[in-house]
């Protein structure tokens, strides 16, 4: 029983739209996991279930070897939840926040005053332990409740969406707590940061309309995606002009666009010169392949970019 | 076992404790409104209602009335919001308490702010005003409330958990409660009802609560039939609430 989550054909409906469809997982214990999808890929739903919010329709799950919904106290006692919007207790301070959910779990008031002093330290929020959390920075609050998540120790964390929305240097804050708790627990985490998936996360998961796409290391995904032929192209003058043609090439598969600089992949290696003849040589002032990156592997398995 | 309800409640008295003073004065200004209006205003027109003056008469009834509605308002309001604003009972359901203690926490915070508004309310007139009661009467009076409290605090917790629209919450105020209270006998006895009707009035577990407390503060007589009613209801919604409530969550 090695494993921290344990899905098994896990399916959840509302009304005729199938979120989660027959989803089968194993995560090993220790590892930082993170489930990639686009919106209403169905991610918010499985962290719904495997925290007991929510039952299934079909399908069993465990936490730690423990039934969701036989052994639903259990699990709770186990698990840390960052959901995917802040739930903080606006009439509280941030200490007293974190003091209840120490009650919540039955600590003893000595334990939850250092544990939760620790804490606060931790996420940078000593200082301002006796505030209430809607004076708080969108940054701030996320600290919060991940400090709120860790109050009792969980063995699993799961984390929804940790950093969308967040500036970068908050997001970044937020990574390095996450990264410091790697050796000590499960880590489940939902993002739409490619990047950070592919830096901090053990294994990732790709799903889309309830259904697991792809499963594999960041690396192990960048392979599969080694035939896929990605360029980068920029141009000189008129972008909107090559915008339009590129997009308009059967060819290419997917399309980038920030400023002057395109990121594309083809469809095979042969279409490189009917691409360089469809834009001409006027108006580039580079060409070069590059390296595919998570996006471009979610890209070519959902045919949808990943938005926040 | 409800170490979770505790831990619920006594946060809810924490946030309480904060604006005490503000929510018993915004509590105190509208039974003292009527009682001065019309206790004093109407008096000229109003005679001895049952043999005491009018003034000492609604007394009872308004305090009963502050009482429960802010069991009811408080369950209500509170319990809509955390659920649907800031989510704080999503929070409380990832821990290992269970919806159980979630329910019967919220119950007992609404009925705790019922019966401290009430005392606030029973203060203000008794020493505004200068109606007095024997004090040997308060315990039986005081059952009455407490269990009117329960009831209305249970009322008032189903509606939160059900309606998604605070507007709906407001009409369930307007259409139902004031009504339920008003003409249970608030303002005038029981035996103002026409005759045929009175047996089926006094059936109401709202006229229970009315007429029960009165007479219990006024002649300290303690109704054991009524008293019984307002007891089995208290019983009732109490297991209706908290059914309703793990169904909703159960959602
Ligand atoms: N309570 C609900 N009622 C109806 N539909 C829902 C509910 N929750 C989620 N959905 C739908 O289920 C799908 C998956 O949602 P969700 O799990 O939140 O996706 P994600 O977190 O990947 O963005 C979406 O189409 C969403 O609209
Ligand atoms: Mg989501």
């Amino acid at each position: 029983m090695a494993s921290a989550l344990s899905l098994n054909r896990l399916t959840k409906r509302f009304g005729s739209l199938t979120a989660v469809d027959s989803f089968s997982l194993e995560v090993e214990r220790g590892t930082i996991f993170a489930l990639l999808g686009p919106n209403g890929a169905g991610k918010t739903t499985i962290i719904r279930i495997l925290t007991t919010l929510l039952r299934p329709d079909a399908g069993t799950a465990q936490v730690e070897g423990f039934d969701v919904q036989q052994q639903g106290k259990e699990v709770r006692r186990l698990i840390g939840v960052v959901p995917q919007e802040n739930n903080l207790d606006r009439y509280l301070t941030a200490r007293e926040n974190l003091v209840m959910q120490a009650r919540l779990h039955g600590m003893g008031a000595a334990e939850t005053s250092r544990r939760v002093d620790e804490l606060l330290e931790l996420v940078g929020l000593s200082g301002r332990r006796n505030d209430f959390p809607d004076t708080f920075s969108g940054g701030m609050q996320r600290r919060l409740v991940v400090a709120r998540a860790l109050v009792h120790r969980p063995r699993v964390l799961f984390l929804d969406e940790p950093t969308t929305g967040l500036d970068p240097q908050s997001r970044r804050a937020v990574w390095e707590y996450v990264e410091s708790l790697k050796d000590s627990m499960t880590i489940f985490l939902t993002t739409h940061y490619m990047d950070e998936a592919d830096a901090l996360c053990d294994r990732i998961v790709i799903m889309d309309h309830g259904r697991l796409l792809v499963d594999g290391s960041a690396a192990r995904l960048k392979e599969r995606m080694a035939h896929a032929h990605c360029y980068e192209m920029q141009f000189r003058a008129n972008a909107d002009r090559y915008e339009a043609i590129l997009a308009g090439l059967p060819f290419v598969r997917s399309l980038q666009r920030t400023g002057d600089l395109f990121r594309l992949s083809l469809a095979g290696e042969e279409f490189l010169k009917p691409l360089m003849d469809a834009v001409g040589t006027d108006d580039i002032r580079k060409v070069c392949p590059r390296e595919p990156t998570l996006e471009d592997v979610f890209i070519e398995l959902t045919g949808r970019e990943v938005r926040e | 076992m409800f170490k979770g309800a505790f831990s619920i409640w006594k946060r809810d008295m924490l946030v309480l404790r904060r604006s005490l003073f503000s929510e018993l004065v915004a509590v105190v200004a509208s039974p003292l409104t009527f009682y001065l209006a019309f206790g004093f205003g109407l008096k000229g027109y109003i005679a001895n209602v049952e043999g005491v003056p009018y003034t000492v008469f609604m007394a009872p009834g308004l305090i009963t009335m502050t009482a429960v509605s802010a069991a009811f308002d408080e369950s209500a309001w509170s319990m809509w919001f955390h659920r649907k604003v800031q989510r704080t009972i999503e929070a409380y359901r990832v821990t290992p308490i269970t919806v159980y203690d979630i329910v019967i926490g919220k119950i007992i915070s609404g009925f705790t702010q019922g019966a401290l508004k009430g005392v606030a309310v029973a203060t203000v007139i008794f020493l505004l005003t200068g109606v007095r009661f024997d004090p040997a009467h308060l315990a039986g009076y005081l059952a009455f409330i407490a269990l009117g409290s329960m009831v209305f605090s249970c009322a008032g917790t189903v509606c939160g958990t059900l309606m998604d629209k605070p507007e709906t919450i407001g009409k369930v105020q307007a259409v139902v409660i004031m009504p339920l209270i008003f003409l249970s006998g608030v303002f005038f006895p029981v035996s103002s009802y026409p005759e045929a009707m009175r047996a089926a009035v006094m059936a109401i577990p709202t006229t229970a609560l009315f007429e029960g407390s009165r007479r219990a503060l006024l002649a300290g007589s303690f109704d054991g039939g009524l008293i019984a009613i307002l007891a089995v209801t208290a019983l009732i919604a109490f297991t209706v609430t908290v059914a309703i409530f793990n169904r909703k969550m159960a959602e």
